[in-house]
């Protein structure tokens, strides 16, 4: 399916719509949300097309969305949300991800920039030997299959009552860090067996932990509100539900492109695959889901740990600890209640590369940022500059209360491993003061600055459209990756 | 048999083909153990690692991408590489398999997950079978 521009009308200077009459299987339009010069890049590849095909979606409300990050996927694009009508429009797999529950969370510190000098290295060889990172790799922590069904119904709670987390941090991370709805009797042996060695690890591909200093603040009031301040040291994450996720996601996709017939459900790509969700397969892949999005909490709960451990051996004992500022998935699905066409609706929106971006009010907020509105932690790429933002009401106006998740890819690894000498850009970025630790070139390669787009556009247009306002940017000084 | 990976923004687009069905599955695993590990599955391996399984599927296509996700899974658990299957048991919606691997110390690429996108088994112009399979990295 070609899409050209004339395809395509110019709704606002940031919205981008095509009807609804381009395809006749598309039940809703399409939109994107972006400038007109990333939309011109977004046409490079096939994101738009996967976007019409997510339009078709049984049950899809509003308008099928995506994010000025967007990139090809796999069936869905990856940067994307779909609403689908509360309790029996589609649930799919596909538009959650393979990473279920794929999030990134920040701590923050009470150092600045000039504290770090001359330790920045020790630093990153202490992070990198702390956090378990790489292919397939399994981390230290070892659970028996009852401890598992505990990590997958409490989710970070779990983490808490080991002693690896905070009781106090559970309100800073959405859904508390803990999903109610899992079932871990729903989740497979093979995924079990998956995640049993993973608590506590971040893989690999873009994955990452990083170390960044507040290089800028924008907005004063909400910095404060979230504990951030000028040439502050924070510790961003980014990892999801490792293997156990992907075999939970794998298994809910074979099941349910079987059962599709019996629901009549057709789609135009077996990864579109979906069931009604108030049908008992639909049922059964949610609630693995939420397990799935349990275990990612309490890994990243683990690694905030294991930071934490890195961090008071290279800097004293006496030093504060890394707080958690907050902590959010950008592969899940939510039941929410938007407003579609004017009425208030119940709605399963599925966000896959897309965060959530809740304004002031939202009930789930802890109660310090309740006036300012949700986090937003908008991760670059190691070498360029990442952004925390703030959500704002008209971001539930226009995207279910989603924003983007972060820079978005452009380059295919393959011809990023082509274009980039990875020995010599690490010591580009060791002069730029950015040290990079990581088990492979290859990994350093594939996910270079040139990999992606230039986060400061994605940001900026998601800011200039309203959906989220910029609180202040992030520069990184340590990078680790599997 | 040939293996070719093609470009993807984010992912792995990997085109393989095949004189007979069977040898489709063999080149699918192939080509998913290089990815896995580069060149691995060119070289002669001393296998360490035997394990029977067994995949039902509607079609072809699906037969293939369970047991390439099978086979996927079982690396994982196994922490190995299997590059070599004999069939014991092989119709259009069936497969009863022997697979073989190495053990190996970590992997090249983590492979989230085999997809469905773009899969597709049908006869090229050259009579051989063929079909595209997407990985999830």
């Amino acid at each position: 399916m070609k899409i050209y521009k004339t395809d395509i009308n110019k709704i606002t200077d940031y919205i981008w719509e095509i009807p609804k009459s381009f395809r006749p299987a598309m039940r809703v339009p399409a939109r994107v949300l972006a400038s007109e010069p990333l939309l011109d890049d977004i046409m490079g590849d096939r994101s738009l097309a996967q976007l019409v095909n997510v339009a078709s979606l049984p049950g899809i409300k509003g308008t099928s969305l995506v994010m000025p990050d967007v990139h090809e996927g796999y069936g869905f694009p990856i940067g994307g949300v779909a609403a689908t009508i509360f309790p029996e429009g589609a649930i799919s797999p596909g538009g959650i991800g393979y990473d279920i529950n794929c999030g990134v969370r920040l701590l923050t510190s009470n150092l600045k920039r000039d504290d770090i000098k001359g330790k920045t290295e020790a630093l990153s060889k202490e992070l990198y030997a702390q956090i378990p990172s790489g292919m397939g790799k399994g981390g230290q922590i070892r659970i028996s299959d009852q401890e598992m069904d505990q990590v997958l119904l409490k989710g970070a709670e779990w983490a808490v009552e080991k002693g690896y987390g905070k009781k106090e941090e559970l309100e800073y991370m959405e859904s508390n860090g803990r999903l109610v709805n899992a079932d871990p009797s729903l989740v497979s042996a093979m995924a079990k067996k998956r995640g049993a060695d993973q608590l506590g690890t971040i893989g690999s591909g873009n994955h990452f932990v990083e170390v960044d200093y507040v290089e800028e603040v924008y907005d004063e009031t909400i910095a404060q509100a979230y504990g951030l301040f000028k040439d502050q040291l924070v510790v961003m994450i980014h990892t999801g539900s490792r293997g156990l996720g992907h075999q939970i996601a794998t298994d809910a996709i074979k099941q349910i492109i079987s059962a599709m017939p019996k629901y009549d459900m057709q789609v135009p790509d077996r990864e579109l695959a979906c069931v009604p969700f108030n049908s008992i397969e639909g049922q059964n892949y949610f609630k693995a889901m939420c397990a799935a999005a349990n275990y990612a909490w309490c890994n990243r709960e683990i690694i905030s740990w294991e930071a934490r451990k890195a961090w008071t051996n290279i800097f004293s004992s006496n030093t504060e600890p890394l707080k958690l500022m907050y902590d959010l998935a950008h592969n899940i699905a939510k039941i929410e209640t938007h407003v579609v066409h004017g009425a208030q609706a119940q709605l399963i929106v599925h966000r896959k590369g897309a965060t959530r971006a809740f304004g002031p009010g939202f009930k789930e907020l802890p109660q310090d940022y309740k006036t300012v509105g949700q986090p937003v932690i908008i991760p670059g790429s190691m070498g360029t500059c990442s952004y925390v933002l703030a959500g704002t009401p008209k971001s539930e106006e226009l995207t279910f209360g989603s924003c983007c998740h972060g820079a978005g890819r452009r380059l295919s690894r393959t011809a990023a491993k082509k274009q980039v000498n990875a020995p010599v850009l690490q010591e580009q970025l060791k002069e730029k003061g950015i040290f990079v630790t990581a088990g492979s070139y290859k990994g350093i390669a594939e996910e270079a600055p040139i990999a992606y787009k230039d986060v400061n556009m994605v940001v900026q247009t998601v800011s200039d459209s309203g959906i989220a306002k910029k609180v202040a940017k992030l520069h990184p000084i340590a990078v680790i990756k599997g | 048999m040939k293996v070719e990976y093609l470009p993807h923004t984010a992912d792995i687009r990997m085109r393989i083909t095949a004189v007979h069905l069977q040898e489709l599955f063999h080149v699918g695993i192939i080509g998913m153990g290089n990815i896995l590990k580069e060149k691995f599955c060119l070289q002669d391996i001393p296998y360490d690692r035997k394990l029977k399984i067994e995949i039902t599927a509607s079609d072809p296509t699906c037969l293939l991408i369970d047991f390439l996700s099978e086979v996927l899974s079982v690396s994982y658990t196994e922490k190995g590489i299997f590059c070599k299957v004999t069939f014991i048991e092989f119709t259009p919606t069936k497969t009863i398999a022997e697979i073989y691997g190495k053990h190996v110390y970590g992997f090249d690429e983590e492979i989230k997950a085999v997809t469905y996108h773009e899969a597709d088994i049908f006869k090229n112009k050259d009579g051989h079978w063929e079909t595209m399979v997407v990985f999830d990295i």
